[in-house]
């Protein structure tokens, strides 16, 4: 369910989420309010500021709730996760010129963190790994210029051939600018 | 009759929509406010046959070089042009009126005449192959060049309309802005209905041209130096630190995020100003201007950092640190929308509500802009930022704030149109532009999420690489209907009748 929330599908579902509930109720008041009963509300003041206050205190503790439970997905924190896990790191070095790119490997374990590192050498471009399934893993942003290179650090699950694409737009061949990465089990 | 009247005037079609009444008196904050109306619904125009365009060349699989112009002429006529353009035009109108001074001199010429020839100058780049996107993706603009895929020239003419469009929302609208609000005589005869800076009304405007003034100088500062170079004014060495795509990059973004949350701001301010005017027991109070004021502030402060997010998968180039502070200022704004959700319900509830076309198509503008404001404070988000940044959820969330912005300047119009022209709109005609608007921008704008939910890369010519063609398809679908709704819109404002004959009611006062 969790894994379901942080993927793409999860952003979502959390989004209509928020705006379901909000739009029956702002089409409910404004039905209510400007054709069965268009007359001063009798609501007192009172009731309103404590319902302020409820509804309030629910979008801190749902805000607040989301985001810790983000916590376990962030890459920052992956990163972390796989340098206490005692797995040695599985290192890709990714160069990205229009439109195409170099790398040093193209096949990584599954079960292994693989630590991602891109550079661009010429205008801006995107690294996003693909599953099989359609799904977007992760994407990376790189940049020309650069003393140290944009990093993700991603431990593939399942093996298959993923697909690398570009999403920082960088051209008129930009749509072209696949690549694919092989992922075997682990030894 | 002033120049901007005589302008409108002359236009065809277009001009009929929006000449000026005369007999009023009013033609000092009515006339410049109509030219600028008037020319950002020409931009909706071209900018809404281009939109079409894109799926079009999609679905039956034309050269993709036409998608990637029409990407970038499409993106660039319709947030800036159009929809910034709209803004200030039917901002100005109802600040001048609200405040009692002209809307005339150097200012409101040049905000117009730079917007409109930089917006002219670009398409005419675009149209020589400076294919860059609605956010230039710099350095893209020198690549191509030195790629060879498009001349320096037209990187020239490029550069030169984006920064005559920069100088128009940058400098000449914000200071016209300021110099409107703090300085200068205020004329008794022009007040429709006057209201102070403690008004959410027009507090939101301030916040909004401030916000544009100062969060948009690094760029201008990076953009005037590269314009130098690019002209051979100072040696291009001189010009290196500018054309570093880290420095471009942010200053970029801390303009171009800010620019959206400024005209948020105004989104805002301007139902807080407008929702009153339609209280059904004619209280004309929000429920706590305090609470409205509240809201607006938290939406600037939070707003004004958290446009880090957009370098979240930088990692480490941009420190994990700013990427938490992105994540929570942009959540942060969602405390600031929450306020304004409750001033809202709170007022209908307690004053009852007149439903006209024009506070209802207020209302889902800004439900449309609550929907935005939830798409991007999700991608705002570190986990998911990684799983959304670059795909057709962030053309989705760009697109609804513009949608939702139009919406709500054209709601406002509604109301202003009968001081501007003379003329009364038809309410039947307006509420198929409301329902038409309703269900276009409400599905494309779901559509273009849903495509980034399953992975759709944003300004991608291949769609049916994976099956993405359905999100076109549907975005394309809601698209024409959103295009009926400016179409019937159009219908409505060449029909409005003069105010002898008017059909319907609507409240006269700004």
């Amino acid at each position: 369910m969790q894994d379901f929330l942080f993927s793409g599908w999860g952003a979502f579902w959390v989004t209509l989420f928020m705006l379901m509930p909000f739009a029956a109720m702002l089409a409910y008041i404004v039905y209510r309010k400007s054709v069965f009963d268009t007359g001063p509300g009798t609501t007192p003041v009172k009731t309103l500021s404590k319902m302020e206050g409820i509804w309030l205190t629910f979008v801190f503790v749902f805000f607040v709730g989301i985001n810790l439970g983000s916590l376990k997905y962030m890459p920052y924190i992956a990163e972390a996760r796989a340098a206490t896990s005692g797995l040695p790191l599985q290192e890709i070095d990714v160069t990205a010129k229009s439109w195409g790119y170099e790398m040093s490997s193209r096949q990584v374990e599954a079960g292994r963190p693989v630590r991602f590192s891109g550079r661009s050498v010429d205008t801006q471009h995107g690294f996003a790994v693909y599953h099989p399934d359609g799904r977007m893993l992760f994407t990376m942003l790189l940049m020309d210029g650069l003393k140290q290179p944009t990093t993700v650090v991603h431990t593939f699950k399942e093996p298959g051939t993923y697909k690398v694409r570009c999403l920082e737009y960088c051209g008129i061949a930009h749509h072209v600018m696949l690549d694919e990465l092989t992922v075997v089990k682990s030894n | 009759m002033s120049i901007a009247s005589t302008l409108v005037h002359n236009t065809p079609i277009f001009g009929k929509m929006f000449s000026v009444d005369k007999s009023t008196g009013l033609e000092d904050i009515n006339a410049w406010p109509a030219l600028m109306i008037m020319a950002s619904f020409i931009w909706l125009a071209v900018a809404g046959l281009l939109g079409i365009v894109m799926p079009v060349t999609q679905i039956f699989d034309l050269n993709t070089d036409w998608f990637y112009t029409t990407l970038t002429l499409h993106g660039a006529a319709l947030a800036f042009p159009f929809g910034f353009q709209l803004m200030v035009g039917v901002g100005l109108h109802r600040s001048g009126g609200c405040v009692g001074k002209p809307v005339t001199g150097i200012f409101p010429a040049l905000t117009f005449i730079t917007m409109n020839l930089g917006a002219a100058i670009l398409t005419v780049a675009v149209l020589m192959g400076f294919k860059v996107s609605l956010v230039v993706m710099f350095p893209l603009p020198l690549v191509g060049a030195q790629m060879g895929i498009w001349s320096m020239t037209t990187v020239i003419v490029g550069f030169t309309g984006i920064y005559l469009v920069l100088a128009s929302m940058i400098l000449f609208y914000p200071i016209l802005v300021l110099k409107m609000l703090f300085f200068g005589k205020k004329q008794p005869e022009l007040v429709l209905s006057e209201r102070s800076l403690n008004d959410p009304g027009m507090l939101g405007m301030v916040l909004a041209a401030l916000t544009l003034l100062v969060a948009g100088t690094p760029l201008v500062v990076v953009g005037t130096t590269l314009l130098l170079a690019l002209y051979g004014v100072i040696p291009m060495a001189m010009a290196a630190w500018a054309a570093k795509p880290i420095v471009f990059q942010y200053s970029f973004y801390i303009f171009a995020h800010n620019m959206m949350e400024a005209m948020a701001l105004m989104v805002t301010s301007a139902m807080y100003a407008t929702l009153p005017l339609y209280l059904a027991d004619g209280t004309r109070k929000l429920f706590s201007n305090k609470l409205a004021n509240l809201a607006l502030w938290i939406l600037l402060l939070t707003s004004v950092t958290s446009f880090l997010h957009h370098f979240i998968t930088f990692y480490p180039n941009q420190p994990s640190a700013l990427s938490y502070w992105g994540n929570i200022m942009s959540w942060g704004t969602g405390i600031g929308a929450a306020l304004s959700i409750f001033t809202v319900f709170a007022t209908i509830w307690q004053h009852g509500l007149r439903a006209e076309p024009g506070i209802i198509a207020v209302l889902i503008a800004w439900a449309l802009y609550i929907l935005d404001g939830a798409s991007a404070v999700v991608t705002s988000n570190i986990a998911w930022a990684y799983v959304l940044h670059g795909t057709m959820w962030q053309s989705g969330h760009t697109m609804t704030v513009i949608l939702a912005m139009a919406l709500m300047w054209m709601g406002v119009l509604y109301h202003h149109y009968p001081v501007m022209t003379g003329r009364k709109l038809d309410p039947t005609v307006g509420w198929w532009f409301v329902w038409l608007f309703t269900v276009g921008s409400f599905g494309a704008a779901l559509s273009m999420l849903a495509g980034g939910a399953a992975g759709m890369p944003r300004r991608f010519a291949a769609w049916n690489q994976e099956g993405w063609m359905i999100y076109g398809n549907l975005t394309l679908f809601f698209g024409l209907i959103l295009g009926a709704a400016f179409v019937v819109y159009a219908y409505s404002l060449l029909k409005s009748r003069d105010l002898s004959v008017a059909v319907g009611r609507q409240p006269v006062a700004a």
